[in-house]
């Protein structure tokens, strides 16, 4: 990437930034209105110090005499501690409804997404995007912004004050003043590019660890692992090498900044002394100055410190943005009319699918009919398209060629709404939410009575192990359901098909074998549910196909074989192939 | 208190560095104080002396000042240098201990860890350790004994000022911190759990995406979403707000401490006890002292998530590997038969045994199949014949030696193992290859990789075997990847074959081609077969039903494929 367009990048990044701020405007101005009020509080306090000083030394007073001027300090002080608490907390508040904001929009976008993007998704990513990218823009809100304001604002105050008390000092601290923010803006360009360096070299760092850890038991396996102790080790030496040498570039340019501005307050130490011994000034404002001088460069100094919270946000906004920017589908439902009555005839009509980046279509042709009380079964390779039939049925996607109809109504006329409400969907993993038992089968009819919701467990054969359980229906799913088996887990989203009490049925098998207690009841539960329903199976074991109406195999782009179990067996094809694969005796030894 | 123990013992060979980084630290800070102090003096000297009161010479301080702005930014740069090198040297030892000691633990004691997780201890939470050091430890040893000096010169001009402003430095820098830090832990542990759900939740809502469409109740997800992201930042409002009073107090603490010192210093004037420069000297050498206390409320506020990172560090460090190395080794078997002999084990996860007093035996050379749903103990049998588990009762022997008996390494050298789960890594493929033989030349690779058919498109890679893979093998499909983790097996060349479901997810030809090159294979060696796919099971000569870490039937193969439903059950059609 040449500089010219990575500057043009940060920009943009910046901007957007900025722009989740709109409407927030409010909340940033009263945070940097506290920390402007900071300025005449900070130069009172230094009046009155310097004048007690001055007082006591020049004037010869003593305590009695500075009753005003002492209690004058302490209101100073109360007011700055408050003005302070005050700065923080609004600060706060502005990054707070921005990362609540930016989560609502973030969630609602990959929600948009939809299941066909979901599918090819790292749902691992998208945790860290709503969770940890969305943190990182915390500093930069609460600090860095309101920062940036102060550090302009500031020095620019005490100028106006320092100048007529003494327009020498006015002008080291006019003339010094540029340098820092040069050096910072100098610092940060130089560890910026160094930085991204280290990153990648940290990322690639990470990379092998995690692989290093990953694939351990091979390591083992292999007796390797003492071979890859020596690997880390010289890449752990390496980092620390390369860490330290870009310290040292960051160390080298933070010396020159303290230097300019150590030495300027060192400067106007001599000056005022000077033109104190010569009368040039009286004491009060001599010492006023160089009490100021310290405060003057601490806005610019503290927005350094902040720097890097701008760098860590515009990193994580990368991850934002590019997230926001995946186009959701289009709505796969055009029309918005509700089905008429229960789903009773679903037909696909040379239904073909290619995927977008694809240059030959996954599948077509593809022409079946479903009516209730009728199982249909598609078998065929990995990769097939199984499941991009599956989602085409659900409304996922939309087909690229023929038609689906559902009553003779295209799908794509018919509301995603009423449309989910005719069908159930039981994924090959299927995903338990946070919440109870009870809650992850009510996913679809939160309102259901314990009743229904007990009669659905039966009817899934769940009912049996979840009463079993320490809490029963309201044992907490823990971390996906760990305690249950994949058949326990399968069978409590079989009862979420049946509470929803859906017209179809889609249920995508196991490919794991199951413990033998849930693959028998597995097999009943899906008998119980095809009984009035229409189903569509995409399946991987033998008593499923067995049963089924009517097989359909997918494979090499389209349909090459349907019927039933004992006609495929008899047509000799390729069913009856597969079978063979599976009939050990057939070839023997 | 021991956490802390453990981080300061573990500065052994940098401590020396480390002392003369507090050394320069504390010079750094009686540099900016002494600055501070003399320029007070020196401007109320000089105006004293230019009303005629007093007589002064000005070359020596007004030098002096010049000379301990060098010295403090000078100072400062060494001392980062000094102290960044030293903690940098620690945590790159640190690192590679944490991985020396992580690899007995593989696989057993890792079980209930994912590897992010662990990778984050490696990288994240080492490289938080350094605020133990840089934040924790430099800091405060330095602001004692600058501290110490400080308090100690203002003594010799007014004991109570120095006890007044001592009492101030104190409070500021370590009553309050330790407050806040004590205030903070519960809200800390607030602020995780919601981050961590909300990050958990996310990731669901994602994976059953399609769920939450189809039971339209992606509305409850994205409420349930903003719930959480709440919780956590109301969480996180406790403590900005508590964070935003301690420092509203600690600068306040600050300012009463400059107060005080008018208070009691004013009167020593008015009884020309002090001179008045000095009382502008002791107002700024107080302002400035400030500044070595400055960090440690930072440090504090980041004590608990750094003694977090160092135990879950000292967690992994720790741990006992499962299978204890025999002090003796015996010398390997010339017999290569294997045995499990009333072998019962547990896992940590489930209080069911994963084998139950297991019996069973494959004759050196005989090839036997493992079929039984998932769960039932077929992999747990491997694992502990690789001594990857412990068992608790029983023996497994090869050759009639019992494996606990060997070294690991040589034992493992006994085996090849083609399991489900064999990582590749991103490395080239003849690093990859290379894992199992260190010293095979360019052409053995090549006989290896002609062996699973893959010869052909290895060659066909841009740089042939010098090719990376990618992350785990990503630059090959899912068959390639497997063939790739048999030719690798086969390079290890030991007398037992072990294959965990060796074809499963191959397309039915794949499948055909690589279990014709383990038929070879298999010849001669004693082979433990793992699969529900029929068309591997035609290649053993017997094969036993495990359920609930039991045999529960052993046949001859052929018995076995003439439709023993108790065997048909487990087979798999795709």
């Amino acid at each position: 990437m040449s500089n010219n367009t990575s500057k043009t990048v940060t920009r943009t990044r910046e901007r957007w930034l900025k722009a989740r701020l709109d409407g927030r405007r409010g909340v940033l101005r009263a945070a940097v209105a506290a920390g402007l009020l900071d300025a005449p509080l900070i130069l009172l306090q230094a009046w009155l110090l310097a004048d007690v000083i001055s007082s006591v030394v020049i004037d010869g007073q003593g305590l009695d005499a500075l009753a005003y001027p002492l209690a004058g300090l302490l209101g100073v002080f109360g007011a700055r501690a408050v003005v302070g608490a005050l700065r923080s907390v609004l600060s706060f508040e502005l990054a707070a409804r921005a990362k609540q904001e930016l989560r609502r929009d973030l969630f609602a976008h990959l929600i948009a997404l939809g299941p066909a993007w979901a599918r090819a998704a790292r749902s691992g990513q998208a945790a860290h995007l709503v969770a940890d990218a969305i943190e990182s823009m915390d500093r930069y809100y609460r600090d860095y912004l309101p920062q940036v304001a102060l550090a302009a604002a500031l020095p620019l105050i005490m100028l106006v004050v320092i100048f007529p008390s003494d327009w020498v000092s006015g002008v080291i601290l006019c003339v010094t003043a540029p340098i820092v923010p040069f050096f910072m803006v100098l610092i940060g360009k130089g560890t910026e590019a160094l930085n991204q360096r280290q990153w990648r070299r940290l990322a690639r760092m990470s990379g092998h660890f995690f692989d290093a850890i990953e694939g351990l038991t091979t390591l083992r396996l292999f007796g390797a692992a003492q071979r890859e102790i020596a690997v880390v080790a010289d890449m752990s030496a390496r980092y620390r090498r390369d860490t330290l040498a870009i310290l040292r570039l960051a160390f080298v340019s933070s010396l020159i900044l303290e230097f300019v501005v150590t030495l300027s307050i060192a400067m106007v130490a001599v000056y005022i002394g000077f033109r104190l011994y010569y009368g040039e000034m009286s004491f009060l404002p001599g010492l006023f100055v160089l009490l100021v001088a310290p405060e003057f460069y601490r806005p610019l100094r503290d927005m350094g410190s902040q720097y890097h919270a701008r760098m860590e946000a515009l990193g994580a906004a990368e991850g934002l943005v590019a997230m926001l920017d995946e186009t959701t589908p289009a709505a796969t439902a055009i029309g918005s009319a509700a089905p008429s009555g229960p789903a009773a005839h679903l037909r696909f009509d040379r239904v073909g699918f290619q995927h977008a980046d694809a240059r030959t279509p996954l599948f077509e042709d593809v022409s079946f009919e479903l009516t209730p009380g009728r199982t249909l079964a598609v078998v065929g390779p990995s990769g097939a398209g199984k499941t991009t039939l599956a989602y085409l049925l659900l409304g996922f996607l939309a087909p690229s060629r023929g038609g689906i109809t559902v009553d003779g109504r295209d799908l794509a006329m018919i509301a995603d709404a009423g449309w989910f409400d005719q069908i159930a969907w039981v994924p090959q993993t299927p995903t338990l939410f946070d919440g109870t038992i009870a809650d992850n089968i009510r996913l679809g009819c939160p309102t259901a009575d314990a009743s229904a919701l007990h009669e659905a467990a039966r009817r899934a054969r769940a009912d049996g192990f979840i009463k079993a359980l320490p809490h029963g229906y309201d044992t907490p799913v823990a971390d996906r359901g760990e305690g249950l088996s994949g058949g326990q887990i399968q069978r409590i989203a079989l009862a979420r098909a049946f509470l929803s009490d859906a017209r179809l049925v889609v249920l995508d098998e196991p490919t794991a074998s199951l413990d033998p207690d849930s693959e028998t009841r597995l097999g009943d539960a899906l008998a119980d549910l095809a009984r009035d329903r229409m189903v569509l199976v995409i399946a991987h074991r033998l008593d499923t196909v067995r049963r089924a109406d009517e097989i359909l195999v997918l494979a090499e782009g389209g349909i090459v074989e349907r019927g039933t179990h004992k006609a495929l067996m008899r047509a000799d094809g390729r069913y009856a192939r597969l079978w063979s694969l599976y009939r050990a005796d057939e070839a023997g030894p | 208190m021991s956490d802390w123990r453990r981080l300061f013992g573990l500065l052994t060979g940098q401590r020396r560095l480390l002392l003369a980084g507090i050394a320069l630290a504390t010079l750094v800070i009686l540099a900016n104080v002494a600055l501070m102090g003399l320029s007070g003096w020196f401007i109320t000297s000089m105006a004293l002396a230019g009303l005629g009161r007093v007589a002064i010479d000005f070359f020596a301080p007004a030098a002096g000042i010049r000379g301990l702005a060098i010295v403090r930014s000078v100072g400062r740069y060494l001392e980062r240098l000094v102290t960044h090198d030293a903690t940098l040297r620690v945590l790159a030892t640190l690192r590679v201990d944490f991985y020396t000691r992580l690899i007995p633990l593989a696989p057993a004691r890792l079980q209930p860890f994912r590897t992010a997780d662990l990778l984050s201890r490696m990288r994240a939470d080492i490289d938080t350790l350094d605020n133990f050091y840089l934040r924790v430890l430099v800091p405060v040893a330095a602001a004692a004994l600058s501290l110490v000096a400080i308090e100690c010169f203002v003594a010799g001009f007014s004991p109570v000022v120095a006890l007044v402003s001592l009492l101030g430095l104190l409070g500021a820098g370590v009553v309050l911190p330790l407050l806040a830090f004590s205030l903070g832990r519960a809200t800390g542990h607030a602020r995780l759990a919601a981050l961590a759900t909300l990050r958990t939740t996310a990731a669901d809502s994602v994976r059953g995406l399609g769920e939450l469409w189809v039971y339209r109740a992606s509305a409850a997800a994205a409420s349930r979403i903003a719930a959480q992201s709440a919780r956590l930042i109301g969480a996180q409002r406790a403590d900005a707000i508590r964070d935003a009073v301690a420092d509203a107090i600690a600068g306040l603490l600050t300012h009463l401490t400059v107060w005080a010192t008018l208070i009691v210093a004013i009167p020593l004037v008015s009884a020309q006890a002090i001179s008045g420069p000095v009382l502008a000297m002791l107002v700024f050498l107080v302002i400035a002292s400030f500044e070595a206390v400055a960090p440690l409320p930072a440090a504090f506020r980041a004590l608990a998530e750094t003694r977090a990172a160092a135990r879950r560090v000292f967690e992994i460090i720790d741990a006992e590997p499962a299978v204890a190395e025999p002090v003796t080794p015996v010398a390997v078997p010339s017999r290569f038969d294997v045995t499990w002999q009333g072998v019962t084990m547990h896992y940590d996860t489930s209080p069911a045994p994963a084998l139950d007093g297991l019996d069973l035996s494959v004759p050196a050379g005989q090839a036997l199949a493992l079929v039984g749903p998932s769960g039932a103990g077929k992999t747990s049998l491997i694992n502990t014949l690789l001594r990857f588990w412990p068992i608790e009762a029983g023996r497994v022997m090869i050759g009639g030696v019992a494996v606990d008996a060997m070294s690991g390494t040589a034992l493992r050298g006994l085996t090849m193992v083609v399991a489900q789960r064999t990582h590749l890594f991103n490395a080239s493929v003849a690093a990859n290859l290379r894992l199992a033989h260190p010293t095979a030349d360019e052409a053995t690779l090549w006989s290896a990789l002609s062996g699973v058919g893959l010869a052909e498109r290895v060659a066909a890679l841009s740089h042939g075997l010098a090719t990376p893979l990618g992350e785990n093998g990503a630059r090959l499909s899912g068959g390639e990847r497997r063939r790739l983790a048999i030719a690798r097996a086969i390079l290890a060349d030991a007398p037992i074959l072990i294959l965990d479901e060796p074809t499963e997810g191959l397309d039915a030809e794949t499948e055909a081609d690589v279990l014709a090159y383990l038929a070879t294979l298999m010849a001669g060696r004693t082979t433990i077969l793992v699969s529900h796919r029929p068309a591997a099971l035609r290649l053993v000569d017997e094969i036993a039903l495990i359920e609930a870490g039991r045999v529960v039937e052993r046949v001859p193969r052929a018995a076995a494929a003439r439709g023993n439903a108790r065997f048909w059950r487990y087979l798999r059609l795709l």
